[in-house]
């Protein structure tokens, strides 16, 4: 495989200095303000997801509903814990940490993902995002959506030997253990919620609730989060590995990631504000080269 | 955990018998139709379920 292209030597060093004091200075501007969508976001979904449960066993909610209603919660539950993993709403020793973590653990119960996992795989996505090697992400590619999504199936088996294992095998975390053995237990309750359901009658409940949305749900936002701000996944680098692109299906639907280049250019920007800091930074990543697929508010490019 | 580990090695096998079976026998049940070979819709998923969890396993993966 070729080495992946990379941006350095784009701008001399005054300019880039220059640059980065103005990128860092509208960046601040969107941080440090408590993020209560995103905990909204988070905790509704869970107590939505959960509800579920009673409502279709009691049949008060037509199963199919059910059925959609939990694909969609399980798609939209990643990224209030992702905001958790970055400390946006909550810094480390501040008085609301526990808001903090307690979204990030609860709100990715659905997705049978520990937090803490999470954490350790996606600070490596960060590091060496589009690294074909060191990229735990990197098996969401693929030269369309299909692929991708084809892509992320095989890559999520339980059988592989690359992404999670390999970041984890990598990682020096203090916290390994702890989070292993969270993700055992995660997965040893989600297996036994599933049985217990289906040998007691509810083996259509449980799947239509938790199992196939989880799988639907987790291949919407790995289509979303992981492949098209990272497509065609060829460069490394700040200002390179990640785009910003506009979505077929709009900003809701594509949850934010068209701006998903301010995430990892300044990931302490909680996601609401990743919008609005992309437009006012927009011509300061034109001048540094930044992959914008992204046409400006006139729909020129 | 090392009984975690252990279940976890056994992962397909446990799923295909814990919860194919009955999500086949219980499909087929809401669908009314009848498993061939005068079998039972359980013994019917669980022959299902048995034989993609083995397959998976030996795989290391369902697809």
């Amino acid at each position: 495989m070729s080495s992946p292209i990379t941006n350095e030597g784009m701008v001399g060093p005054t300019s880039d200095r220059k640059l980065l004091r103005e990128e860092a200075a509208i960046a601040q501007k969107y941080m440090g303000r408590f993020p209560w969508e995103i905990v909204a976001w988070g905790l509704g979904n869970i107590v939505l997801w959960l509800s579920l449960w009673p409502l279709a066993f009691t049949g008060i909610l037509p199963l199919w509903a059910a059925f959609l209603i939990s694909t969609v919660s399980i798609a939209l539950c990643y990224l209030p814990s992702h905001d958790a993993q970055h400390s946006t709403i909550a810094a480390e020793g501040s008085k609301l940490r526990w808001v903090n973590e307690l979204v990030g653990h609860v709100s990715l119960i659905p997705l049978v993902m520990p937090y803490r996992i999470a954490w350790i795989q996606h600070r490596q996505h960060h590091a060496n995002a589009n690294d074909p090697e060191l990229d735990p992400d990197y098996g969401y590619h693929g030269d369309n959506w299909r692929q991708a999504v084809w892509n992320g199936i095989k890559y999520r088996q339980f059988g592989t030997q690359a992404g999670l294992p390999k970041a984890l095998e990598r990682s020096d975390d203090p916290d390994l253990e702890r989070a292993v053995a969270e993700g055992s237990v995660l997965n040893l309750v989600y297996y036994v919620v599933l049985t217990s359901c289906a040998w007691s009658g509810y083996a259509l409940e449980a799947a239509l609730i938790w199992w196939l949305p989880r799988h639907l749900g987790s291949a919407w936002l790995t289509t979303f989060l992981a492949w098209a701000p990272h497509y065609p996944y060829k460069e490394t680098g700040r200002y390179r590995d990640t785009r910003a692109w506009k979505s077929p299906v709009g900003t809701i639907l594509s949850m934010g990631m068209e701006y998903h280049i301010i995430h990892h250019l300044f990931p302490r920007i909680p996601l609401f504000h990743t919008a609005p800091a992309y437009w006012e930074m927009r011509e300061l990543l034109e001048e540094r080269g930044c992959r914008n697929d992204r046409p400006d508010r006139r729909g020129a490019r | 955990m090392p009984i975690i580990t252990k279940l976890g090695s056994l992962g397909p096998l446990l799923f295909g018998v814990g919860f194919i079976a009955p999500l086949i026998a219980q499909s087929m049940d809401a669908a009314s139709v009848s498993a061939p070979l005068g079998l039972s819709n359980i013994a019917f998923g669980l022959a299902v379920g048995v034989t993609m969890g083995v397959i998976a396993w030996r795989r290391g993966s369902w697809v």
